[in-house]
C-alpha cells in the first residue's frame, strides 16, 4: 500500500515516455505540442526517511520534490499540499553518483571522416567534436548505471587524440535537449588510441598534442591581429578544431587526459605544466604503484574501478606484477585516500559497468572509507564540475537525483530500490505489496479430508523460497512466487496422498491468503491460510567476511625485483685494494682506493687515508671500473621506438616515453651499465630527440633522466629510411634512394633556416606593427634550429661511407656539424673525412651481413677509427648485448690492438665525451659521479662477473642481494598464487561455515 | 644487351681478381689435402678428452692424428711447427648455423634456408651451401671449424648437416649429412611476434593445428614406410614414390635424430612426449627452459643443444642470468649438452664466447670447452672423428695464443683434417685495403 503512490509515479513516467515517443526532441520547449498537452503535476514528499549526504546524516527526514527538483529537506519540513506523500520508513536516501568519465551515448562510430571542411589536418584532432551533439539517448545503458545508483556522467565523444568536448548529462530518458546539463564542459585527450597514419606512437602523440596546443594559441592571435588589420595581409588559415580548442588553452575550462599506467601521469603533468592547462586525469587504476607521482601532479583525478579477476596462473607465464596488481587493485582507491589525495571514480574502465558497485564496495571493503566513497561520487564531481549548487549534497534547490535504499548503500547486502534522476523515479527493485514470509497454516477445502499443514516461507521479501511442513515431514517447494499479492506456488503432491505436482494460486493479504489450486489430475479445490508465526527478521547472521589485505608492501618499480625504496647514499665509503681502471689520467690503479662523499668522488689513488666512520669495502683482488655508458640505446621506450609514419618527426621525445619500471634496467645494472643515451629508432630520416638516462632503478621516469646531457636528434640514412627491407610495394614515401635522403636533409634543414629568419624578421617588425601575424611555432622544425644553433646534437645512424660522406657535406654546408654518427660500419673507408669534420663515432663493434649495406662492416671499424684520432664508442642497440658492453670493448683489442685501457674507454668515457657528460661520469676521478662497477676479474676477460653497480654513490646492482631478490620473487610469487588457487576453495568453505561460525 | 652485361660482368670481375691479387695476394683459397706429416712441437696441448699436455707433440698425417705425447717420434718427412708458448685445441664447432645457406639476411635472392610450406622433411641443408660465402672464412678466422648448416621455417624445415669450414664443394666440406631432421615446435605462448597477448582460444586452436599436421605427417610417413618394407611381396602392388615420406624413413628407423626446436617449459614437455610415444631419437634444440624439466629430460636421455646463451631471460621474473647457467644447471643435473651461438645473421664467430659466458656463470671452464668441441661432436655424431685432440681423429685443430673463450685471444692456425686453412677473411682483406688508404695518406 505505501507504494502506491510511487506505482502512480511510474505510470507518470509511464505515460511521458509515450509522449517522448512521440516528439523526436523529447522534452524541447521550442517544439509544437502534438495532441494534448500534458500537465500532470510532480510533486512528491519522501517522509520518515534517513538521508546520507556527504558529512551529514539526517534521520527522520523529509524530502520534498517538485517536478525536476528538491523543493526541501530537513527533519521540520512542512510537506507543500499539493505533494503525494510516500512514506520511506525504514529506507535511505543517498545523493545521486556522478561519474566524470564515460562514452554514454555516443555511438561507436563517430562520424569524424564524413566532415571534410575546414577542420584539423589530422584525423585524430577532432576537438570542435561535441558529445552534446553526438549524444543518443540509450535506454540500456542508462539503466545499467542507475541500477549501480549513477545518475549523472560526464560523456565524451570516442576515437582519436583530441576527441572533443565532453557533456554532462542526466541519466533521464528525457531527450538530449533537457538531458544535457553543461553542453562543453571539458576537453578529452587520449594518450592511448591507435591512428591510420601519423602518429602511431605514444611519443608521436604527446608531440602532435603539444603542437596543437600551441596552433591553437597562435590561430587566436593570428586571426585577432588579422581581423585588427586585414588589408593587405595574407589570412591564417581557417580551422574549426583549433578555434573550438581555445577555452581549453586559455584554462577556462579543463582538458581530460586518459592514462593507461600510472607514470602517464608524469606525461600528463608535462603537458599541463607547459601550457598551464587546468588538468583532469582519467586514471589508471594503478596509482598505488607511484603515489608520490600521483600526489605530485596536483590535477584532478578521476580513477577508475577496475575489474579484478585473477591472472591465469595454470602456467608460468604469468609475472610477479600481474600477481602483485591483482592483490593491490581494489586498495587502489583506499592507497590514495590514505596519501590523502582527492580524486572521484568512474565506472569507465570495467568491462561492464554494471559491476560497478560491486566494485565500489570491494574498494570499502578493502579501506576506502565510506565518507570518502560517497564525497568521491558527489560532492567532489559537483564541485569539479562547477555544479555543487545543482548536484551532490541534496540541498534545496538542486536537481532531484538521489538513490532511495534498503540500508548502507556501501554493503553488499543493501538493495538500491529506486534512483531518481531530475525528479524522475526509476524503480530499481521491486518491492513486493506484502511481505509474506513467515510460517503460514494452510487448509485445502475440508472435502479433501487433508489436515493442515505448514508453508514456512523465508528468503528474500521479493525473492521469497518455501518448503511445505506435514506431518514433521518438509518437502521442497517446486516454486513460489510473490508478484503484487498474488502468490502461486507448485509442489510434489505425494506427501498430501496425492499423486503428480499440486499448483496454488492465491491473494496475500494482511495475515491471511486464500485462493484457488490444481491437482495433478486436473482436478479444482480451493484453500485458506493463516499466519502461524510471523516473520521474523534474523540479526545479519552472515558471518563478517574476513578481509584479504593485499600481502606486500609497495615495490619500486612494483614487481619482481622491486626495492621498497631507493638504495642508501652512505655518506662516506671507500673501496680499498682494487685494481681500478680509472680510465682518467691515473690509467689504470693496481692496489688502488677509492674514497666517495655524499655521491661523488672524493679521491683516488693508493693507500689513501681512510676517513673515520667510512663504510668500506675490501675489493681485494677485484677490478674497479666506471660505470659503463651505451651510447646507443632503446632501452625502456613506452609506446614504440619509431615514430616513423613521416620522414621527419622531429617534434617527439624520448623523454616523453621512458618507463621506468621495465626490468631491462635491471638486467642492465646487472651487467655492468649505468647511463645510456636512449633515441628514437631509425625508420624515418629525420627521427625524434633523445633522452640520456641514469640506469636508477626504481625511480620515475623523470629521476632517471639526466639534464645535463648535450641534447640530441637522431638523424637516419640508408636502407631503413628508403623502406628497403619492409615487405610490400614499394612505398611511395619520399626519400626511397640515398640521393633522396641527402636532398631530404638538406630541404629540411633549409626549411629550418627559413623558420629562424621568418622569426627573426617578426621580433624585428613586431613593434613597428603592434597587428603583425607571428610565425606559427614548429616543433618540427625547432630542434633542427638547434641542430644549426650549435646547441643540440646530431645523432646520425649510417652505414656506407658514401652517405656518410654526403650527410656530412649537408652539415658542411649549413653550417653544423654531424657530431655522432651511430653504427658508422663503413666508417673505417672515411676515417680522415670523419675527423676532419669533426665526427665521434659510436659503432658496433662486429655486426655485419645482416643486410645489404652492413655487408663491408669489419670488426677492425673501431680499432681503425681510434688510430685515425677519432673519438670512438662501442653501442648495443640490442637490449641484450647492452649487457656485456665490457666485452664489447675486448674486441676492440682483438681486431685491430686497440690497447686495453683505451678500449675500456670506448664503453666508459668515450660515450661519456660523445653524449657531453663527462664532466660527471665516464672515468674514474675526484668530483665525478660515484657511478662505478666491481668485477670479479678483468672487465675485458669473458669469465668475469659483474659484482656491484653503483650509481651516485648509491649500489644500484649486488649480486649477494640479487640472491635475496630472487628467492623474494619465488616466494612471493608462491604466495600469491597460492592466494589465487585457495579463493575458490575459501568462498564454498565459507558458505558452509557461516551458521556455524556465528553460533 | 645482355651480351653487353655479360662482359661487363667479366670485365669487372676480372678487375677484382686482379686487383686482390695484386694487392693481398690470396682470396682464401681452398687448402689441398695433406701431403706430408705435420708436427706440432712445444706448445700446450688441450685435449678437451684426457687432459692438457704442455709442451707436447702432436702429430698428424694424410688428415689424421697420429700421435700426441711428449716424447714422440718425429718422422723425417714431417714438417716441424715449432709453436712453443701457444696452445692448441680442436676446432670449435658450431651446432646451429646457417653458415652457407645465407648471406646478407635482407635480401632474399642470397637467403636458401626456408623453403615454403609447413612440412619439408625432403630437403637437405648441405647441398645449397655456398662454398664461396664470405661468411666462412670470417668465421673460421676465429676457430670455428665445422659447423652444422639448419634448415627453418615450417614445422618440419629439413635435414641438417655437419659442414667442414673450408672447400672447393659443398660435397668436398660435408663431414657428414644429415645430422638431424629438424622440427620447430609450434609456440605454446599465446603471444604473437610482438609479445602482444592473442586471444588465448584461437592461439589454443593454432597449436593444436600444428601439432596435428606433425602427428599427421608421421602418420602418413609410417603409412609409405610399411607400403615399402612390404615392397616386393607377393600380392603387394606397386607404390608411387613420395619424396617427402623417403625422407622420413631413416627418422622412423631411429637411424636419424629429429631436432626439436623448442624452448618453454610447455613446448619441451610437448615435444619429448611426443618423440617418446614416437619412438623417435630426440635432441631438443634452444632449450631455454630446460633446467625446469631435467628429470625428463634425463629419464627419456634428451640431449639439448643449448642456444643462445647470450639472450634475454624468457620472463620478467627470471634471474637476470637465467639464460647464463643453462649450462651449469643441465652439468649438475647430468643431462647431456652442447653450445651453440645459434646466431643467424654472420655473427657465428662468437660461438665460444656463448660457452665463456656460461663458464662464467657457474659451468666449469673444461665444460665450457667441451660444450663446443666434443659435446657438440657427441650430439651431431661425429665424435669418433671430431671433437677432442685424440690418435686416430681428424687432425682439424686450431693454434691461438690463449684460451679460445677470451675474446682477447688471437687464432693464428686452423687445420682441417691436416689442411691448413687461409685465416684470412673478407674483413681482414677490408681492413688491410683501407689501412692502404691511410699509409698513403699518411705519404708512407
Amino acid at each position: 500500500m505505501e507504494n502506491r503512490l510511487g506505482k502512480s509515479i511510474i505510470l507518470v513516467c509511464f505515460i511521458c515516455s509515450l509522449i517522448f515517443a512521440y516528439l523526436p526532441c523529447g522534452f524541447c520547449q521550442t517544439a509544437p505540442v502534438i495532441g494534448l498537452h500534458e500537465n500532470t503535476p510532480q510533486v512528491v514528499a519522501l517522509t520518515n526517511v534517513h538521508i546520507v549526504t556527504s558529512g551529514s546524516i539526517l534521520k527522520n527526514a523529509t524530502l520534498v520534490v517538485r517536478d525536476s527538483h528538491i523543493e526541501a529537506i530537513g527533519t521540520d519540513v512542512k510537506i507543500p499540499p499539493d505533494a503525494i506523500v510516500y512514506d520511506c520508513t525504514g529506507k535511505t536516501i543517498y545523493p545521486g553518483l556522478i561519474d566524470l568519465y564515460s562514452h554514454y551515448g555516443i555511438p561507436e562510430k563517430s562520424p569524424e571522416s564524413t566532415e571534410t571542411g575546414s577542420i584539423h589536418w589530422n584525423d585524430a584532432v577532432r576537438p570542435d567534436r561535441k558529445a552534446s551533439a553526438l549524444l543518443k539517448v540509450d535506454e540500456k545503458a542508462q539503466q545499467k548505471m542507475r541500477k549501480n545508483g549513477i545518475t549523472a556522467v560526464l560523456t565524451f565523444p570516442r576515437k582519436g587524440i583530441l576527441r572533443g568536448e565532453g557533456a554532462l548529462v542526466l541519466l533521464c530518458d528525457s531527450g538530449p535537449n533537457f538531458a544535457v546539463l553543461k553542453e562543453s564542459a571539458a576537453q578529452s585527450i587520449a594518450l592511448y588510441e591507435s591512428t591510420r597514419d601519423y602518429p602511431q606512437s605514444l611519443q608521436g602523440r604527446i608531440a602532435l598534442i603539444r603542437q596543437t596546443i600551441l596552433d591553437t594559441q597562435w590561430y587566436d592571435t593570428a586571426w585577432e591581429r588579422y581581423n585588427a588589420a586585414p588589408d593587405g595581409r595574407e589570412a591564417p588559415e581557417v580551422n574549426l578544431s583549433l578555434a573550438s580548442l581555445k577555452p581549453y588553452v586559455g584554462k577556462i575550462k579543463p582538458v581530460v587526459i586518459e592514462t593507461a599506467e600510472v607514470n602517464d601521469y608524469a606525461r600528463a603533468k608535462d603537458i599541463a605544466d607547459e601550457f598551464n592547462l587546468d588538468m583532469w586525469i582519467i586514471g589508471s587504476g594503478d596509482e598505488y604503484r607511484r603515489l608520490d607521482m600521483v600526489k605530485n601532479v596536483q590535477g584532478r583525478l578521476v580513477v577508475p574501478l577496475m575489474d579484478n579477476d585473477p591472472p591465469d596462473v595454470s602456467t608460468d607465464e604469468v609475472s610477479l606484477r600481474q600477481l602483485r596488481h591483482w592483490d593491490f587493485a581494489p586498495e587502489n582507491p583506499a592507497r590514495l585516500a590514505q596519501a590523502g589525495i582527492d580524486f572521484s571514480l568512474t565506472a569507465s574502465k570495467l568491462k561492464d559497468s554494471g559491476d560497478f558497485l560491486k566494485a565500489l564496495r570491494t574498494a570499502v571493503k578493502r579501506g576506502l572509507p565510506e565518507d570518502v566513497a560517497l564525497k568521491s561520487l558527489t560532492v567532489i564531481p559537483a564541485e569539479w564540475l562547477g555544479m555543487s549548487k545543482l548536484l551532490g549534497s541534496l540541498e534545496k534547490g538542486e536537481f532531484a537525483n538521489f538513490l532511495l535504499t534498503d540500508g548502507d548503500l556501501f554493503k553488499d547486502k543493501t538493495k538500491i530500490l529506486e534512483t531518481w534522476v531530475a525528479g524522475r523515479r526509476y524503480e530499481i527493485t521491486p518491492v513486493p505489496e506484502i511481505d509474506i514470509r513467515g510460517t503460514w497454516s494452510v487448509q485445502i477445502n475440508p472435502k479433501y479430508k487433508i489436515g493442515a499443514f505448514d508453508i514456512e516461507i523465508s528468503g528474500e521479501a521479493d525473492k521469497p523460497t518455501a518448503k511445505i511442513m506435514k506431518d514433521e515431514k518438509s518437502i521442497k517447494t517446486l516454486s513460489l512466487t510473490i508478484e503484487k499479492r498474488m502468490m502461486m506456488c507448485a509442489f510434489q503432491a505425494d506427501s498430501l496422498g496425492y499423486d503428480g505436482v499440486v499448483r496454488m494460486s492465491g491473494l496475500a493479504e494482511k495475515e491471511k491468503m486464500y485462493g484457488q489450486g490444481t491437482w495433478g489430475d486436473g482436478s479444482d479445490f480451493t484453500w485458506d491460510a493463516v499466519v502461524k508465526t510471523p516473520w521474523e527478521a534474523k540479526s545479519d547472521t552472515a558471518a563478517v567476511e574476513s578481509v584479504d589485505m593485499a600481502n606486500f608492501p609497495v615495490v619500486y618499480p612494483e614487481g619482481a625485483f622491486g626495492r621498497t625504496s631507493i638504495p642508501d647514499q652512505p655518506e662516506v665509503f671507500v673501496i680499498k685494494n682494487a685494481v681500478i681502471w680509472t680510465c682518467g689520467p691515473k690509467g689504470t690503479i693496481d692496489n688502488g682506493d677509492i674514497i666517495f662523499k655524499q655521491g661523488k668522488i672524493d679521491k683516488i689513488g693508493t693507500k689513501l687515508k681512510i676517513p673515520e666512520n667510512a663504510v668500506v669495502i675490501d675489493a681485494d683482488g677485484k677490478h674497479v671500473t666506471p660505470g659503463l655508458i651505451d651510447a646507443h640505446s632503446h632501452l625502456a621506450i613506452t609506446g614504440g621506438i619509431n615514430e616513423g609514419t613521416h620522414s621527419i618527426t622531429s617534434e617527439t621525445r624520448i623523454r616523453d616515453v621512458i618507463d621506468p619500471d621495465n626490468i631491462n634496467i635491471y638486467r642492465q645494472l646487472a651487467g655492468g651499465l649505468t647511463m645510456a643515451c636512449i633515441i628514437h629508432g631509425s625508420a624515418n630520416s629525420i627521427g625524434g630527440q633523445n633522452a640520456v638516462i641514469k640506469l636508477r632503478w626504481g625511480a620515475p621516469a623523470i629521476d632517471i633522466v639526466v639534464d645535463y646531457a648535450r641534447p640530441g636528434l637522431k638523424l637516419a640514412l640508408g636502407e631503413n629510411v628508403k623502406r628497403s627491407n619492409v615487405p610490400g610495394p614499394v612505398t611511395t614515401r619520399y626519400p626511397i634512394s640515398r640521393m633522396g635522403v641527402k636532398q631530404f636533409m638538406f630541404d629540411s634543414f633549409q626549411a629550418a633556416k627559413d623558420y629562424k629568419t621568418e622569426w627573426q624578421e617578426y621580433e624585428k617588425k613586431k613593434k613597428k606593427d603592434k597587428n603583425l601575424i607571428p610565425p606559427r611555432r614548429d616543433l618540427r622544425l625547432e630542434p633542427l634550429v638547434e641542430v644549426l644553433e650549435g646547441k643540440r646534437q646530431i645523432q646520425c645512424h649510417s652505414y656506407r661511407q658514401d652517405e656518410i660522406l654526403a650527410m656530412m657535406r649537408v652539415g658542411d654546408q649549413m653550417g653544423f656539424t654531424v657530431e655522432m654518427f651511430i653504427h658508422n660500419l663503413e666508417g673505417y673507408k672515411v676515417a680522415d673525412e670523419m675527423k676532419k669534420h669533426g665526427v665521434m663515432p659510436t659503432v658496433f663493434s662486429d655486426w655485419w651481413a645482416y643486410k645489404f649495406e652492413v655487408f663491408d662492416a669489419i670488426p677492425y671499424n673501431g680499432a681503425i677509427l681510434h688510430d685515425r684520432g677519432l673519438l670512438v664508442s662501442f653501442n648495443s642497440d640490442d637490449l641484450e648485448l647492452a649487457r656485456r658492453m665490457n666485452l664489447e670493448a675486448a674486441k676492440a683489442v682483438k681486431y685491430g690492438g686497440v690497447p686495453e685501457e683505451e678500449a675500456l674507454k670506448f664503453v666508459t668515457l668515450n660515450p661519456a665525451i660523445q653524449l657531453g657528460i663527462e664532466n660527471h661520469t665516464g672515468s674514474l676521478e675526484p668530483g665525478k659521479d660515484a657511478d662505478f662497477v666491481i668485477w670479479s676479474q678483468s672487465p675485458l676477460s669473458t669469465y668475469t662477473i659483474c659484482e656491484q653497480t653503483w650509481i651516485d654513490g648509491r649500489k644500484y646492482f649486488d649480486r649477494e642481494e640479487d640472491k635475496e631478490l630472487r628467492e623474494k620473487v619465488r616466494n612471493e610469487r608462491a604466495a600469491l598464487i597460492q592466494k589465487i588457487l585457495g579463493q575458490g576453495d575459501k568462498k564454498t568453505a565459507k558458505k558452509g561455515e557461516t551458521g556455524e561460525k556465528d553460533e | 644487351m645482355g651480351e653487353m652485361f655479360d662482359r661487363v660482368v667479366i670485365i669487372a670481375a676480372v678487375f677484382i681478381v686482379i686487383m686482390t691479387i695484386s694487392v693481398y695476394g690470396s682470396d682464401q683459397i681452398p687448402a689441398p689435402l695433406q701431403k706430408q706429416p705435420i708436427a706440432l712441437t712445444g706448445g700446450i696441448i688441450h685435449t678437451v678428452n684426457s687432459g692438457i699436455i704442455h709442451s707436447g707433440v702432436i702429430l698428424f698425417d694424410k688428415g689424421k692424428i697420429v700421435d700426441i705425447g711428449t716424447n714422440s717420434t718425429i718422422p723425417a718427412d714431417a714438417v716441424k711447427l715449432d709453436i712453443n708458448g701457444l696452445h692448441v685445441y680442436p676446432g670449435l664447432i658450431e651446432t646451429v648455423s646457417q653458415l652457407g645457406l645465407a648471406e646478407i639476411n635482407s635480401v632474399r635472392a642470397t637467403v636458401d634456408y626456408s623453403e615454403t610450406g609447413e612440412i619439408n622433411p625432403n630437403v637437405r641443408a648441405e647441398t645449397a651451401v655456398n662454398p664461396d660465402s664470405e661468411r666462412i672464412p670470417v668465421t673460421r678466422s676465429n676457430g670455428v671449424s665445422m659447423a652444422v648448416s639448419v634448415p627453418e621455417g615450417g614445422l618440419i624445415s629439413g635435414k641438417a648437416a655437419l659442414m667442414m669450414l673450408d672447400g672447393w664443394t659443398w660435397e668436398d666440406m660435408t663431414l657428414k649429412a644429415p645430422v638431424g631432421m629438424v622440427i620447430h615446435w609450434p609456440n605454446m605462448r599465446a603471444t604473437d611476434a610482438y609479445g602482444k597477448q592473442k586471444s588465448l582460444d584461437e592461439h589454443r586452436k593454432q597449436v593444436k593445428e600444428q601439432l596435428d599436421k606433425i602427428e599427421q605427417t608421421f602418420r602418413d610417413a609410417r603409412a609409405y614406410k610399411a607400403a615399402r618394407d612390404a615392397d616386393g611381396q607377393k600380392d603387394v602392388p606397386f607404390h608411387k614414390a613420395d619424396v617427402r615420406w623417403e625422407a622420413m624413413i631413416p627418422v622412423l628407423n631411429g637411424e636419424l635424430p629429429v631436432w626439436v626446436w623448442a624452448d618453454r617449459k610447455q613446448e619441451i614437455v610437448s615435444a619429448v612426449d611426443w618423440a617418446d610415444r614416437e619412438q623417435l631419437k630426440m635432441v631438443l634444440v634452444g632449450g631455454a627452459d630446460s633446467p625446469l624439466v631435467t628429470d625428463l629430460l634425463q629419464r627419456k636421455n634428451i640431449p639439448v643443444i643449448i642456444t643462445p646463451i647470450l639472450r634475454l631471460p624468457n620472463r620478467r621474473d627470471a634471474d637476470y642470468d637465467e639464460q647464463f647457467t643453462v649450462p651449469k644447471k643441465l652439468f649438475d643435473a647430468g643431462v647431456t649438452f652442447c653450445i651453440a651461438g645459434g646466431d643467424g645473421m654472420g655473427n657465428d664467430r662468437n660461438l665460444p664466447y656463448h660457452a665463456a659466458m656460461s663458464a662464467a656463470y657457474g659451468l666449469p671452464k673444461d665444460e665450457a670447452l667441451k660444450a663446443i668441441t666434443l659435446y657438440a661432436a657427441r650430439i651431431a655424431g661425429v665424435d669418433g672423428r671430431a671433437g677432442s685432440l685424440e690418435v686416430g681423429k681428424d687432425a682439424t685443430l686450431i693454434i691461438t695464443d690463449g684460451d679460445p673463450l677470451e675474446i682477447t685471444t688471437t687464432v693464428h692456425k686452423l687445420f682441417i683434417q691436416g689442411r691448413d686453412i687461409d685465416l684470412n677473411d673478407r674483413h681482414k682483406m677490408l681492413y688491410h685495403k683501407y689501412s692502404e688508404k691511410y699509409r698513403q695518406a699518411e705519404g708512407n
